[in-house]
C-alpha cells in the first residue's frame, strides 16, 4: 500500500523553481488500479517517479507498505525497486542489443536469481505476454506491440507488488493499444497487483478504479469506476 | 554468463567506435613497446661502446670543451704544401725542401683541457667511488715517397702524402680499470702499475700490434712536442702488454701513462698545452642510482664539458614522445568513452528502475573497456613489434665521438677536421616484460577511459537518465 502524505517535488530550472507536485496527500490500497491523467508538464511522471523511488520528495513522505522511499539510503532504496516495483514505459527502453528474452532477464539480474531459474521465469514471462516465439528476437525485430509486451512481461518476471505504466500505450496504435491494455488488466487481475498508469487516453483511464488528474502538480481524484 | 552476454553484444553494437578506441590505445602502446624497445637495443649497445671507450668501471665521463683554437701547428712546425715540383716542407723563414721520401709526424687533442684539480674535486663530489683523468691523443703521420710521386690516385691525400697514425690514451696508472683499457682485456705482457707512473712504457692494441708487428718488450716510438726547431724527434717507449677490445668497435691503439701523455702533446706552452690538465676525467659511481646525481653534480663542477652517463642516452630517447601519445591516447579513449556512456544514459537509467546497482552499471562498462583495452593490448603489441623491426631494418648505430681515426680519416696536420665515430649497430628487442606493460597500460587506459564514463552514470539520478530519452 502507498501512503502519501503533504508530497511536494520542487525541481530547479536556471534561478526558476518549478513545484511539479504540490501539497499531495493519496492513499493506493494493494492491488488498486490508479490511473492518472492530466495535460503535459503538470506531473504526471513526477509523481510516478516519486512511487517508484526514481526520485525524492522535496517535503512529505512516499511510503511503500510502511516504508519511507525518500529516507531510503540509494542501495535500499534500490532493492526495493528491484523487489517490489515494475516499470513500463511509453518508449519500451528496451536494450537494443539484448534479445526479447535477455531483456527480461535483465529484471532478474539484481535480484541474483540463479541462471537456471532466471531462464524458466523468463520463458514463463514472455508465454504470459504471448511472445513465447519471439524469445530471440532483437527489439529490432519486433513490432511495437511486441517490443511493449516484451517490456510488460520484464516488469512483471519479477513477480513485483506494484507496476508503474508511464503512457504505455503513447507509442502504440489502436488496436495494438487495446490489445496491451487487456493485457495489462488481466494481468493485474489475475496477479492482484497494484497498477497505477499515467495516461492520456480517457477510454483507458475509464478502465482502472481510480481516475486521478494531475494539475499544476495537484491531485484531484474524480471517478471512482465500478472496477473498484 | 549475462555479463559477458550484455559485454560482448555491446562491443558489437558499437564495434566501430570500440575497434576507434582499441586503435588510439594500440597506437599509445604501440608506440612505448617500440620506444622501449629501442631503448633497450641502444643500452645494450651503448654499454658496450662506453665500455669499450671508457672501461667497464666507468659510468660517468667527463669530456672537455671542443677545441676552439687553432687547428694548424704553431709557427714554424713543419708544414706540408705543394710548391712548383710537387710536394715540399717548409720551415719557419720560408724555408721549403721537396718532400719525397719524408715523414711529418704530429699529436693533437680535439678537446681543451681540464685542470687535474678538478679530477680531485669530482672525486670528493657525493655519490663518486673513484675518479681518474685521461688524455686522448691523435698521433697522425703524412708520408711521400721516395720517387716524388703522388698518391693521390691511391689513396694519398691533396698533396699527394698518404696519410697514417693512430690514438693515444694517457692513463691514470693509479686508477688503470677506469677509462678505455679498463673494458680491454690482456693477451700478453702487463698492464700499468703505479710505478709506472713516470716511465715510458706503452700498452698496445693487439690489432695494431700486429700490423705494426709489436712484442711485448718491443720499442715504440711515438712523436713528441717540437723543439726549438719545429721539429718532432719520436720518444722510445718500451711496449710492456697487448690488449684486446670487442670486436665492432675503435678503441685506442696505444696506452702510455698519462704524465707521459702530458710531455707527448706537441705545444708544451699556452692554452693548448695539457701540461697539469687531462681531456677526459672517468668517474665510478657508488651505485647505479647515484649515476643521475652524479651526472647533474659534475656538470655543475665543470661547465662547458660533456658529460655522458651509461644511461643518459636510452633514457631520452623518444620517452616523451611516448609519454605525449599514450596520454593523448587515453584522453581521446576517455573522450570516446564519455561520450558512448551518455548516449546509454536512458540505458543505465532504465537498469537503475530495474534495480541494478550503481556499481554493477559501471562494473558492465569497466568490462567492456577491459576488453577493448585487451583487443587495444593485442593491436600494439603487433604495432610494437612492426615499429621495431622498422628500427631494426633502417639500423641506426650509438655512436660516440672520441678522436681521429687516422687510418681512415683526416689528420690536423693538413687542416682537416677529424672525428672519430664508434658505431655499434642497434638491435632493437622486445622482451615479455614489454609485452607486459602493453597490456598493462592499455587495459589501465581503458579502465580509466571507462571510469570517467562510470563516474558520470554514478551521478546520474535514475530519474534524470531516464528523462534524457523520455
Amino acid at each position: 500500500m502507498y501512503q502519501l502524505t503533504r508530497v511536494a517535488k520542487r525541481y530547479h530550472k536556471g534561478r526558476r523553481t518549478v513545484a511539479a507536485v504540490q501539497d499531495l496527500d493519496l492513499t493506493i490500497d494493494d492491488g488498486e488500479w490508479l490511473a492518472v491523467q492530466g495535460r503535459t508538464g503538470h506531473g504526471k511522471s513526477t509523481l510516478l517517479n516519486l512511487l517508484g523511488g526514481l526520485d525524492r520528495p522535496t517535503h512529505g513522505t512516499v511510503e511503500l507498505d510502511g516504508t519511507s522511499l525518500g529516507a531510503l539510503p540509494e542501495t535500499r532504496l534500490t532493492r526495493v525497486r528491484a523487489e517490489k516495483i515494475g516499470f513500463i514505459f511509453q518508449t519500451f527502453n528496451l536494450i537494443p542489443t539484448l534479445s526479447a528474452a535477455e531483456n527480461v532477464e535483465t529484471a532478474l539480474i539484481p535480484l541474483g536469481t540463479r541462471s537456471a531459474a532466471r531462464r524458466r521465469r523468463v520463458a514463463a514471462a514472455l508465454e504470459s505476454v504471448g511472445l513465447a516465439d519471439r524469445a530471440g528476437h532483437l527489439p529490432a525485430e519486433l513490432s511495437g506491440g511486441q517490443q511493449q509486451r516484451v517490456a510488460i512481461a520484464r516488469a512483471l518476471v519479477k513477480d513485483p507488488t506494484v507496476v508503474l505504466a508511464d503512457e504505455p500505450t503513447g507509442n502504440l496504435d489502436e488496436d495494438t493499444r487495446d490489445d496491451i491494455i487487456t493485457l495489462l488488466e488481466r494481468l493485474w487481475r489475475d496477479r492482484g497487483l497494484t497498477l497505477i498508469l499515467v495516461t492520456h487516453d480517457t477510454t483507458i483511464a475509464r478502465r482502472a478504479q481510480r481516475v486521478g488528474v494531475m494539475h499544476n502538480g495537484h491531485l484531484t481524484i474524480r471517478q471512482d469506476s465500478p472496477n473498484r | 554468463m549475462f555479463f559477458v552476454t550484455y559485454v560482448r553484444r555491446e562491443l558489437r553494437r558499437r564495434m566501430r567506435q570500440a575497434i576507434c578506441i582499441a586503435l588510439g590505445l594500440a597506437l599509445g602502446v604501440g608506440l612505448v613497446v617500440t620506444v622501449a624497445a629501442a631503448s633497450a637495443g641502444v643500452t645494450k649497445a651503448q654499454l658496450r661502446v662506453l665500455r669499450t671507450l671508457y672501461g667497464e668501471a666507468t659510468t660517468v665521463t667527463v669530456t672537455g670543451p671542443k677545441w676552439q683554437g687553432p687547428s694548424r701547428p704553431p709557427k714554424g712546425t713543419p708544414a706540408p704544401q705543394m710548391g712548383p715540383h710537387g710536394p715540399e716542407i717548409c720551415v719557419a723563414g720560408g724555408t721549403c725542401t721537396s718532400a719525397a721520401g719524408k715523414t711529418l709526424s704530429a699529436n693533437d687533442t680535439l678537446t681543451e683541457g681540464i685542470s687535474v684539480a678538478k679530477v680531485a674535486a669530482a672525486a670528493r663530489l657525493p655519490g663518486v667511488a673513484a675518479a681518474a683523468g685521461g688524455i686522448f691523443l691523435s698521433e697522425s703521420t703524412l708520408s711521400w715517397p721516395k720517387n716524388g710521386a703522388s698518391t693521390a690516385r691511391r689513396g694519398g691525400n691533396a698533396l699527394g702524402a698518404r696519410m697514417g697514425g693512430y690514438s693515444l690514451e694517457g692513463v691514470d696508472t693509479r686508477h688503470p680499470t677506469l677509462g678505455p683499457l679498463g673494458g680491454a682485456s690482456l693477451i700478453s705482457g702487463r698492464l700499468f702499475t703505479a710505478a709506472d707512473a713516470n716511465a715510458h712504457v706503452a700498452v698496445v692494441d693487439a690489432g695494431y700490434a700486429r700490423s705494426h708487428r709489436l712484442r711485448t718488450g718491443a720499442v715504440l716510438p711515438i712523436v713528441g712536442p717540437a723543439d726549438a726547431n719545429g721539429h718532432t724527434p719520436a720518444i722510445r717507449f718500451t711496449v710492456i702488454g697487448i690488449v684486446r677490445q670487442a670486436a665492432g668497435t675503435n678503441p685506442p691503439r696505444v696506452y702510455v701513462p698519462l704524465k707521459a701523455a702530458q710531455d707527448l702533446m706537441w705545444i708544451k706552452t699556452g692554452p693548448a698545452s695539457l701540461q697539469g690538465k687531462v681531456t677526459t676525467i672517468y668517474l665510478a659511481a657508488a651505485s647505479a642510482a647515484d649515476v643521475p646525481a652524479v651526472t647533474r653534480e659534475v656538470a655543475r663542477l665543470l661547465p662547458g664539458t660533456k658529460v655522458t652517463s651509461a644511461s643518459g642516452l636510452a633514457n631520452d630517447l623518444g620517452r616523451w614522445l611516448a609519454v605525449l601519445v599514450l596520454i593523448a591516447a587515453f584522453a581521446v579513449a576517455s573522450l570516446l568513452t564519455m561520450a558512448a556512456v551518455a548516449r546509454r544514459a536512458a540505458e543505465f537509467g532504465t537498469l537503475k528502475a530495474l534495480g541494478w546497482r550503481t556499481r554493477r552499471i559501471i562494473a558492465q562498462v569497466l568490462g567492456e573497456s577491459a576488453a577493448v583495452g585487451l583487443a587495444g593490448a593485442a593491436a600494439g603489441i603487433a604495432l610494437g613489434y612492426i615499429g621495431a623491426a622498422i628500427i631494426a631494418a633502417v639500423t641506426p648505430s650509438v655512436s660516440a665521438t672520441v678522436g681521429s681515426d687516422f687510418d681512415s680519416g683526416g689528420t690536423r696536420l693538413i687542416g682537416g677536421s677529424p672525428v672519430q665515430t664508434v658505431a655499434v649497430p642497434l638491435h632493437p628487442s622486445v622482451s615479455a616484460g614489454m609485452i607486459g606493460l602493453a597490456v598493462l597500460l592499455a587495459v589501465a587506459g581503458a579502465l580509466l577511459a571507462g571510469a570517467f564514463g562510470s563516474w558520470r552514470i554514478a551521478r546520474l539520478r535514475p530519474a534524470d537518465a531516464l528523462s534524457r530519452v523520455a
